[in-house]
């Protein structure tokens, strides 16, 4: 999936370890993010959400001057963008502490830059989806915005379980979905005994997006998993 | 703890025993003690031998000479009464003593006392022989009847007092027993709960208060001690995490640069593999002791693990796997709906370790699968692969040498991974079982045995 429009999204990085801020700021500038902040304290890092009006937050949980979960509330006072915890911290309690606070994830170092960049991807998408360009598919091109399937000159629209369905997959980038995982993404909390009723709006997504519906390219099933959506480069 | 039961009997039996001996004791030793005087006052010269002597050796007309002689010695006199009450003969009577007697006297004597002298008679068939003793030499029970009943009872009733004794006496064993037991089995279980390292409280009243005290004290010694370990293990985990991030970052960035030479960004691609290894390794640490010392607490909830392990291989399948290595997920018959109350994140993490194991020990590839079963109530997740196996020798260390965390033998191989003792402590946090398989096909097969609590919905 193109990200390229994410790029121009502001990132504030707080970070007691200035090596580890240098680093990280290397890893989002090589992939082409333009306008990085990185500070070390808690002080800072409210004076940067004021001032700067970032559009991601990327905290540590220890900080010299307080934790990473204060400073959470504090920019939830003031902002209600996008916060990713980062932390050398990986007990469970932790993490519900950062998610169950509002947090939109949390990596535990070590992690791999490719692996950051993903949740970063990830969570700026969920949160400016709005801005989410034409997807586009070897047989189509899918309209998020207005919730289209455009193909051979036709526009098709898209119900809202299979915009869901579509959105869900195209969101992860070609990785398997389980079925369960999107079960849950179209019918809520307790997803059980809806896999034949994805079976059935699969095949009509597949009628709307594919050339060939009974060979699909596009959304492919991963036998005894998911799904996943193959887009075209 | 049966033991402790077995040793409270036997100190209250021996308790019990002593109490008979001393019984036995005590009359064996009155018997010995009194066994002269017995012999002596209720031996030769007796009141029944006396009389028996001196009525053989004596008429109305008088007592021989050699049976004088023998009541002189004993200090015993003797009188002889016809059958109107006139003293016939009297060998060594005191002073003072009437020479008739009436019916009265004769009656009130023959039970009693005359003029204090305790005096003994014989019939015979001229008179009346009447033997006196010296004063204060014998004593007499004047009232010296038993009614016929009372001597039919007795028997009966001293059967019955010893059995109530007997009864008591058990009643007793058994009552102090249970109150021993009831007050010292808290202290039991907490002594094996600390065995098993497990924190304990003990609350006691009254005189074992002080124990209850010493338990706890040592409890939180203990418990100090293993916390400490445990945030040691925390604290170095922590630390190492930053400095490890910037490593692998920085690895895979040279790794990925395409203006270094081929060997420097290979070189990059081992440090980063290895920092992944390190990584690893250092989870797994922390888990372990988090786990043995129960400081982290399961976040249980209803998972389905069928959802579970097609998470567990998309992931895996996403992350990118070598094509030599293939992963298969099989959910059998019946498993499909069912649900264990457990911490998702550990059972996946078991999950993960198994399966990162076959990959590990299998670098030319293998085909492995993940399988979930069910029978007896059971609920079997297995993870199998067709690759090298365990050599015998692996097999038998794997059984019998504890792993370097469990032991304190500076001698064994350090070289283990934690994997395998990680996936078994999870399991056994969720109550469950670790085996380890060579199927004859090859390959190992690791199964998780879990026993299901929950009933499909």
């Amino acid at each position: 999936m193109d990200n390229s429009f994410l790029h121009s999204k502001k990132i504030l990085l707080v970070d007691d370890e200035p090596d580890l801020l240098n680093m990280v700021s290397a890893i989002l500038k090589d992939d082409g993010f333009q306008d990085i902040t990185a500070v070390s304290t808690v002080r800072e890092g409210l004076a940067a959400v004021r001032c700067g009006r970032p559009d991601l937050a990327v905290l540590d949980v220890m900080l010299p001057d307080g934790d990473g979960f204060a400073l959470y509330r504090q920019i939830r006072n003031v902002s209600d963008m996008p916060v990713i915890f980062l932390t050398a911290r990986d007990e469970a309690s932790d993490k519900l502490a950062g998610l169950g606070l509002g947090a939109d994830d949390y990596i535990v170092k070590p992690f791999m830059p490719q692996e950051f960049l993903l949740r970063v991807y990830a969570v700026l998408r969920r949160c400016f989806k709005d801005e989410a360009p034409l997807l586009k598919l070897d047989a189509c091109t899918v309209d998020f915005s207005r919730a289209e399937v455009i193909k051979d000159g036709v526009t098709i629209p898209l119900t809202a379980k299979e915009y869901a369905l579509l959105e869900t997959l195209a969101r992860n980038g070609g990785r398997i979905i389980t079925t369960d995982a999107l079960c849950e993404a179209l019918w809520g909390d307790n997803p059980f005994g809806y896999e034949n009723s994805l079976n059935a709006h699969v095949r009509r997504v597949r009628e709307k997006i594919e050339a060939d519906p009974s060979r699909p390219v596009s959304l492919i099933t991963v036998k005894g998993l998911g799904y996943k959506l193959k887009t075209r480069t | 703890m049966k033991s402790f039961g077995k040793y409270i009997s036997r100190h209250l039996l021996t308790f019990a025993s002593v109490i008979i001996a001393l019984v036995i004791l005590n009359v064996l030793t009155f018997g010995i003690t009194f066994y002269k005087i017995i012999a002596k006052d209720y031996g030769e010269a007796s009141p029944q031998n006396m009389l028996e002597t001196a009525s053989e050796a004596s008429s109305a007309d008088g007592i021989t000479e050699d049976a004088r002689h023998i009541l002189e010695a004993n200090h015993i006199w003797a009188m002889y009464l016809d059958i109107d009450g006139n003293c016939v003969w009297t060998a060594g009577t005191p002073a003072g003593l009437p020479n008739h007697y009436s019916l009265q006297d004769v009656a009130l004597f023959s039970r009693g006392y005359l003029n204090d002298y305790p005096v003994f008679v014989r019939n015979t068939d001229d008179g009346l022989l009447v033997l006196g003793y010296p004063k204060d030499s014998y004593t007499k029970l004047t009232g010296n009847y038993l009614s016929v009943r009372t001597v039919r009872t007795l028997p009966v009733y001293i059967t019955a007092v010893l059995a109530a004794d007997i009864l008591l006496l058990f009643a007793l064993y058994y009552v102090s027993k249970r109150k021993i037991m009831r007050n010292t089995d808290p202290i039991i279980e907490s002594i094996e709960a600390l065995s098993d390292e497990k924190p304990v409280h003990l609350k006691l009243n009254g005189d074992l208060a002080e124990v209850a005290d010493s338990i706890n004290r040592a409890s939180r010694v203990l418990n100090r001690q293993n916390e400490a370990r445990a945030n040691w293990i925390s604290g170095v985990s922590h630390d190492i995490r930053t400095p490890l991030s910037m490593i692998m970052g920085y690895a895979a960035k040279i790794e990925d640069n395409i203006e270094a030479g081929q060997p420097i960004r290979e070189q990059a691609g081992i440090i980063r593999r290895q920092s992944v290894r390190i990584r690893e390794l250092v989870q797994d640490l922390n888990l372990v002791s988090q786990l043995e010392y129960e400081m982290q607490p399961l976040h249980r909830e209803r998972v389905r693990l069928s959802a579970l392990l097609r998470s567990y291989v998309a992931d895996l399948l996403n992350g990118g796997l070598e094509d030599r290595t293939s992963v298969e997920l099989l959910i059998g018959p019946g498993t499909e709906e069912a649900v264990m109350e457990c911490d998702a994140r550990l059972i996946t993490r078991a999950v993960g370790n198994l399966v990162q194991n076959s990959i590990h020990h299998n670098p030319s590839g293998c085909n492995i699968t993940l399988a979930l079963l069910q029978s007896d109530g059971d609920l079997t997740v297995s993870v199998r692969d067709n690759g090298v196996g365990l050599t015998l020798q692996k097999q038998k260390e794997l059984a019998e040498t504890p792993h370097y965390m469990e032991s304190t033998d500076e001698r064994l191989n350090l070289r283990h991974g934690l994997g395998l003792l990680l996936v078994r402590r999870i399991t056994e946090a969720h109550g469950g079982s670790m085996h380890i398989e060579n199927p004859p096909e090859g390959g190992v097969c690791v199964s998780l045995t879990f026993r299901q609590t929950i009933r499909p919905h």
